[in-house]
């Protein structure tokens, strides 16, 4: 293990089973460890992993990647929660938006309301979509539903008034009555969580928040309350899912922006990485046990979405644009009623897990395909702590898959990895063609798990010809983590015609935006000097509805004369390049502006690797990359010198990664220690 | 992987196919839901997609409603049947939306493209999308008094809309000139013209990289294992017969004719048939459903027991046969009136659901409510912007053995999304006042309905004008199963709590003009209740 020395800058990501942690000295050596978590001694186990990387007080970024706010939710663990409404809407959150997404499932049903209909009690007022208030709130009567709460023992209380977007007002009010009267219960307003418009949207946002809220700062006080102790003076950053991070405080506040914490610190090191090695565009790949999770970066920027759904419920706020299907390790392969080989999305989890790891699992998973194939070495799993179990994986195999479909073993476990393939490259498909990006002009970023083992195949499958297997790839997302800047999001639904009469109030309201989100980030102690401001706008066609988020140049916003033609331009070719041309023209709209504060992090550096002499192969072992085995070199990635030839087909092995050389394919470690694959075809080899 | 041989595809050759066509049909409805300029379409989600094979027959499909399940399928056929498969070449498109060839209404417009491969036809892909107008003697369709196809607007049948990559110039100036909402169609025939060139473009890559012959090969191999699964189902099912029939409310003309549909679905072997025996002759308004159409209500419903959440294809629609009385309510002659007929459709597919669900305890619920919205809009411009707020109405479907209904959009429907209060306050002179459930209208059950809704909708401004569709009204479809009470079916109040209070039930083309600051209550009705409430026993 590496020694450090001097001031160290440490990311902790909270995962499952672990927390990985990474740490970085002022030399650029880096320490990568891995400390067991367990949900009920979190913070003890995160403490206790952070002594062992070096003295408290030598910690200056300490930044934390936290699955707390989403177990939360997904575990049905958070708190008992009132909401307050317009009167005439406490149903909005249960009726939702009343689609049947499984349109001939006659029995279709959405998830039940987090919050049932005795708790959900309404406010006599009203505020118009321009702003203007119709009707006043009556501090009583906030009163006297302050005094029902109470009595429904409420914990958590979202308050989301109708177009609250527009003016926050009522909803201030109202926060203010509850908070004087209810002191100790969480108080969420929608306009702080997302001030946009759509109200089951919003509400679904602010109850999910509410109902995190009080666990999140539970654990938030605990942790910050024990590093104080042990010494740590650096202030904790929370990783959200936008990929960046926030202080404590505003992570308290709005704990439903950290539910991507750990997949979006896998984007943002796989943005550091393509900038680093000079990739414009990437895809970022994480293959897991249970699932494939995906991401893209285009042109240097990591692609983001506005509204996620979780569990059917939708989330409002900038999120990585992750896409997530049930294909990974573990993932079961299955034959269906008609005969057809179907994988995942069922996933065999950690326990049993596949039958090759001998737990008990009886279903054939994909490692168990990979470990037939001789992907994997069944002494030398995971450093060989675990040995594999051949004959299970063998019998799995073949009752579920080659009998049923009377296919050779060989056949059969071809077929399994190739159908999960073919799911992940749907999946990267779907992402990138829906955007007008051919998925050849990028390279693929693999990490997790299983990423080597399918990072050539997806990449040939996809017509990709450059594939980048990271350092350090078990503890990629805590890497990303470290390398996150602060950043602060704001937003406000303004629907408007993209004309000359509108640019004076549009420049407003963005600097409206820049001023508010450069006050947040100062009052964390942030240098203000330092706030970099990024401008966007939601622009349509008038009369679409869908709107394509269009960034807006700092330029444009000093000289407003620029800022139609600038948009106009920026909008027509992201829509082109979409969804083609058009036979007809109209006027561009507006409905929501957008303004993201950073205050940027000093970037983690990959130090550069050793010299040492190229090592050969360790061994030749029967793998089967295409129709049969044959004896193909093994090689052991720390014993690779910078730049050795590894000509597929072939295997590279590290303690928890294998990755997988196919003929047409090679590879070789750079000097910062990532494994580099590229297609040794012609151009149009690989560009089916 | 590119051998051609005619028999026995390999299953993962063939399940890679098969899942890069529904990929595609994915990609399709992504493109229409995010450029689409009429709400219908990008809300309601009032269109289909699907790719097909070069005879029309159902390879993929990612249709926003259940209605349009045979009616592609059909569509295509009837376009090969006029005009020939050497008729279709690489880089055309063709448009489509007479009822007679579609099988729905005239606001339902397929644009549709062939997959030229080689020189060969080797697929077709298609978009039916319902546009904001189409012409004809009401704005937006949903003419409940046509009495006739001619009244209901610009019909098209399989004309060349896209030739050789060029669109025909003087076919979009025509339908410019005869539609109330130019922008607003033209905005969406454009998104339907993407849609069908990406959908076009990926079967294409498919076909080279494979071969057309495997693609063709693997997806009759799909289409034939999903039709002998579906046959194996039904011959687990025991051979009866079953009957339902519902009095629809009025023709659409004469208030007094009450017509009758009636579904018989008799379990053969491998087989369902359907009858309609008892089913009343044509009616006089636009209330009826041409052939395709009643095919394809009857199909969706099955679907539905049989396979609920399964991609579809030819597979699931082939074991179903349906016999059409001529000259009826449910198979006219053109060119009777059809542009209510989703009154009838959505008619059907809960018959059809109804007589079915005793062979279907896992699948099926009790009845639901029936179709029901409301337009509000202004057309006279001298009396202030026009507009058109066209709103699906969410209601309550029925309770089954797994719990109580849901409130959700009707059967015929589908992903169909309501429009959210600070959206219809942004964007029409109307106010939302309310929008809650309707605990009163369920039926009751040991599961019981799903709720109606009650939604207020305010008028801000003058010269706005309301016209509604409801049905089964009088004799309520959304029946309670093994026991279960009866929903209540939907009404509208105008004016609610006033001295000019007025209920109206019977839906109308013309509920009159309103004045500013009117309420117009729409209160949507609940689903049937299942099993013997607790405490009746």
């Amino acid at each position: 293990m590496a020694q450090l020395s001097g001031r160290l800058r440490v990311a902790a990501d909270v995962g499952g089973t672990f927390i990985d942690f990474v740490a970085v000295d002022e030399n650029d050596t880096i320490m990568v460890d891995k400390q067991p978590a367990s949900a009920d001694r979190l913070v003890q186990e995160f403490a206790a992993g952070l002594a062992r990387l070096g003295p408290g007080e030598a910690v200056t970024h300490l930044a934390h990647g936290t699955t707390t706010a989403i177990n939360t939710i997904v575990q049905e663990k958070g708190a008992r929660v009132g909401l307050v409404t317009t009167k005439g809407f406490r149903d909005v959150l249960e009726l939702g938006r009343g689609g049947r997404n499984e349109i001939y499932n006659w029995r279709f049903s959405p998830p039940p309301p987090l919050v049932p209909r005795a708790l959900r009690l309404e406010v006599d007022e009203r505020t118009l979509a321009d702003g203007r208030i119709l009707t006043a709130v009556s501090p009583e009567q906030v009163a006297a539903i302050a005094d029902e709460l109470a009595g429904l023992e409420v914990e958590a209380i979202a308050v989301c008034l109708l177009h609250s977007y527009a003016n926050p007002e009522h909803e201030l009010a109202v926060a203010d009555v509850l908070r004087a009267r209810l002191p100790g219960v969480s108080v969420t307003m929608s306009h702080v969580v997302a001030p946009e418009w759509r109200e089951f949207e919003r509400t679904s946002s602010t109850v999910l928040n509410a109902y995190v809220h009080p666990m999140f700062g539970t654990y938030l006080s605990r942790l910050t309350e024990r590093l104080n102790t042990d010494g740590y003076r650096a202030p904790l950053a929370i990783m959200q899912s936008n990929g960046g991070v926030l202080s404590v405080p505003r992570a308290h506040s709005v704990p439903v922006r950290t539910l991507y914490s750990g997949p979006a610190g896998g984007v943002v090191a796989s943005r550091a990485l393509a900038e680093s090695l000079g990739i414009e565009h990437a895809i970022c790949a994480d293959v897991g046990g249970t699932t494939f999770d995906v991401a893209l970066v285009v042109d240097g920027d990591i692609v983001e979405r506005h509204e996620t759904r979780l569990h059917e419920r939708p989330v409002l706020g900038a999120t990585v644009d992750i896409t997530s299907i049930g294909a990974g390790g573990g993932s079961v392969a299955w034959v269906d009623a008609r005969g057809a080989l179907k994988v995942g999305p069922e996933s065999a989890g950690a326990k049993p897990g596949p039958a090759c790891f001998g737990h008990g699992g009886t279903l054939a998973t994909v490692t168990d395909a990979q470990l037939l194939l001789g992907f994997l070495d069944a002494e030398r799993f995971l450093g060989g702590r675990m040995k594999l179990d051949v004959a299970a994986a063998e019998a799995a195999i073949t009752k579920h898959v080659a009998e049923p479909l009377g296919l050779s073993l060989t056949e059969a476990c071809l077929g399994i990895v190739r159908i999960a393939e073919t799911n992940m490259a749907n999946a990267v498909r779907a992402i990138t063609v829906q955007r007008g990006l051919d998925p050849r002009e990028f390279a693929l970023i693999t990490y997790g798990g299983g990423g080597g083992l399918f990072g050539a195949s997806l990449a040939e499958e996809l017509g990709v010809r450059q594939v980048v297997a990271p350092r350090a790839a078990e503890a990629f997302s805590a890497w990303g983590i470290l390398a996150s800047d602060y950043s602060e999001d704001l937003s406000v639904t303004r629907v408007f015609q993209l004309q000359e009469n509108a640019v004076d109030d549009a420049v407003r309201e963005l600097t409206n935006l820049a001023a508010a989100v450069t006050d947040g980030l100062a009052d964390y102690g942030l240098p203000r000097d330092q706030v970099r401001l990024h401008h966007a706008a939601d622009v349509r066609f008038a009369g679409q509805h869908h709107t394509v988020t269009v960034p807006i140049e700092a330029a444009w916003i000093g000289d407003p004369a620029t800022l139609l033609p600038g948009v106009e331009q920026a909008f027509r070719t992201l829509h082109t390049r979409m969804y083609g041309p058009r036979t007809s023209d109209s006027v561009l709209e507006v409905v929501t502006l957008r303004v993201r504060g950073s205050v940027p992090v000093p970037r983690p550096h990959w130090p550069p690797l050793p010299e040492r002499e190229p090592g050969p192969a360790r061994e030749h072992r029967p793998v089967c990359l295409t129709e049969r085995h044959g004896p193909t070199p093994v090689h052991v990635r720390d014993s690779l010198a910078v730049g050795q030839r590894v000509g597929g087909p072939a295997v590279v092995e590290e303690w928890a990664n294998t990755v997988l050389v196919p003929a047409g394919w090679a590879a070789h470690l750079d000097e910062h220690g990532h494994l580099r694959l590229y297609s040794t075809d012609d151009a149009t080899g690989a560009g089916r | 992987m590119t051998s051609t041989q005619s028999t026995g595809t390999d299953p993962v050759t063939r399940e890679v196919i098969g899942s890069a066509l529904v990929t595609t049909a994915h990609e399709m409805n992504n493109i229409i839901v995010r450029t689409a300029f009429n709400p219908l379409l990008y809300d309601t989600k009032d269109f289909a997609v699907a790719v097909l094979s070069p005879t029309g027959e159902l390879w993929a499909e990612d249709p926003g409603l259940t209605i349009f399940i045979g009616c592609l399928p059909a569509t295509i056929k009837t376009g090969l049947v006029k005009h020939g498969p050497e008729h279709y070449r690489a880089g055309d498109m063709f448009i489509v939306n007479d009822p007679y060839l579609t099988g729905t209404h005239i606001s339902d417009t397929t644009v549709y493209a062939p997959v030229v491969h080689n020189g060969a036809l080797v697929a077709f892909v298609a978009v039916t999308a319902h546009w904001a107008d189409v012409g004809g003697r009401t704005p937006g369709g949903w003419d409940m008094t046509s009495t006739e196809l001619y009244q209901e607007g610009l019909c098209f049948g399989h004309q060349r809309l896209v030739d050789r990559d060029e669109p025909v110039g003087d076919l979009l100036d025509l339908i410019a000139g005869n539609v109330r909402f130019p922008e607003m169609v033209r905005g969406d025939l454009d998104a339907q013209i993407a849609a069908c060139r990406v959908g076009a473009d990926r079967v294409a890559a498919l076909c080279e990289r494979y071969g057309a012959a495997t693609v063709e090969s693997s997806m009759d191999e799909i289409v034939r294992g999903t039709a002998e699964t579906i046959a194996q189902q039904i011959r687990a099912l025991p051979d009866a017969t079953f009957t339902q029939s519902v009095e629809m409310d009025f023709d659409g003309i004469d208030p007094e004719i009450r017509p009758r549909l009636s579904v018989s679905l008799t379990v053969e072997g491998e087989r369902i048939r359907a009858s309609f025996e008892g089913t009343s002759g044509v009616s006089q308004g636009s209330m009826n459903c041409t052939g395709i159409g009643t095919s394809s209500s009857v199909l969706a419903a099955i679907k539905g027991l049989l396979a609920p959440t399964e991609p579809t294809n030819a597979g699931h629609l082939v074991n179903v046969d349906i016999e059409l009385p001529e000259s009826s309510l449910v198979n006219p002659a053109r060119p009777a009136g059809s542009d209510a007929f989703g009154l009838v459709a959505v008619a059907i597919s809960e018959l059809t659901q109804l007589a079915l669900a005793p062979l279907f305890p896992d699948t099926s619920r009790a009845g639901s409510y029936q179709l029901f919205g409301l337009y509000l809009f202004r057309i006279d411009p001298s009396a202030g912007e026009p507009f058109i707020l066209i709103d699906p109405i969410d209601g309550g479907h029925g309770g089954h053995s797994q719990g109580h209904g849901t409130t959700a959009i009707f059967m015929g429907d589908g992903d169909t999304l309501n429009l959210p209060a600070e959206v219809m306050e942004n964007q029409y002179p109307i106010r939302c006042l309310q929008y809650a459930l309707a605990e009163d209208s369920a039926g009751d059950g040991s599961a019981r309905g799903g709720y109606g809704v009650v939604r207020d909708y305010q008028v801000l401004e003058a010269g706005t004008l309301l016209k509604y569709s409801n049905e089964n009204t009088l004799d309520v479809l959304a029946r309670g199963a093994e026991g279960g009470g009866t929903g209540r079916p939907s009404y509208l109040v105008l004016r609610p709590g006033t001295d000019s209070e007025e209920v109206l039930l019977r839906r109308t083309n013309d509920a009159g003009v309103l004045r500013p600051n009117d309420v117009v209550r729409a209160v949507s009705g609940g689903g049937g209740g299942w099993g013997r409430p607790l405490g009746h026993d």
